[in-house]
């Protein structure tokens, strides 16, 4: 019942003075019935949530753009972090790549640096520079 | 023009309970057979549509309809608020059950299960 409480006093002042008695009688009734508290309280969370955005159409577009600058932030830093460790992390990666998944043209192994072509995406396999399968 | 007037309008001046949300559907079918408290409400709506409401979403959809004018509070008994609802809610309602029910002879008409 504490949760439901806590839940109840996230409403608008106005809200809880309408409702607040009988949501919170209600919430007694369906424990009663065995519904847990829990879901009884995130129900009155997400409707106090709702209630909130639906009064203020103004708070509603700042969530809104506040949520987009936060997606936005987020794909940023992730941008950086992946350019930042792409260089180190390819760096590592070259001799393995090249001796595993790479086989020359009746060689197993090649020590030669090897480019791969941007424009030829197709079937499984990508071309190399100088005769080699991906 | 009043706050809520153009939504209770609706877009074609007709079924304004399209976009209201199966909620505000399920509350107003229930009133439509009696004035009820928010309790009585989730039982009924449970018993003839399986569909258990959060209070959270009953009491949003409550306020929604109670500002369209669909619906309204009767003097409380014993700390519960029954709800009506009112001539413009029925109106809303049988709007929205017929185009409901032109979809449902749609769609068994095109599955070939007939349109009755």
């Amino acid at each position: 019942m504490r949760f439901v409480r806590t839940a109840l006093r996230c409403y608008p002042h106005r809200w809880q003075s309408r409702h607040g008695e009988e949501a919170a009688e209600l919430a007694r009734l369906l424990m009663r019935d065995g519904t847990p508290a829990r879901s009884i309280a995130w129900s009155y969370f997400k409707g106090a949530a709702s209630t909130r955005l639906v009064l203020h159409p103004r708070r509603r577009l700042g969530a809104a753009v506040g949520a987009l600058l936060a997606a936005a932030c987020s794909l940023g830093v992730s941008l950086a972090l992946l350019s930042s460790s792409a260089p180190a992390s390819a760096a590592n990666h070259r001799p393995s790549h090249e001796g595993r998944h790479c086989v020359a043209e009746g060689t197993a192994r090649s020590s030669v640096p090897i480019r791969v072509t941007a424009d030829k995406p197709a079937g499984n396999s990508v071309v190399i520079s100088h005769g080699q399968h991906c | 023009m009043a706050p809520g007037e153009e939504e209770r309008r609706g877009a074609g001046g007709q079924d304004v309970l399209r976009r209201a949300g199966d909620a505000s559907v399920l509350i107003l079918t229930s009133l439509a057979g009696g004035s009820r408290h928010g309790y009585a409400l989730i039982k009924d709506i449970k018993a003839f549509a399986g569909v258990e409401l959060g209070p959270g979403t009953l009491y949003g959809a409550l306020d929604r309809l109670e500002r369209l004018d669909l619906i309204e509070a009767l003097p409380a008994e014993d700390r519960r608020h029954p709800y009506r609802i009112t001539p413009a809610g029925v109106t809303a309602l049988r709007a929205h059950l017929d185009s409901i029910e032109r979809v449902r002879v749609a769609g068994r008409l095109r599955l070939g299960l007939g349109g009755i």
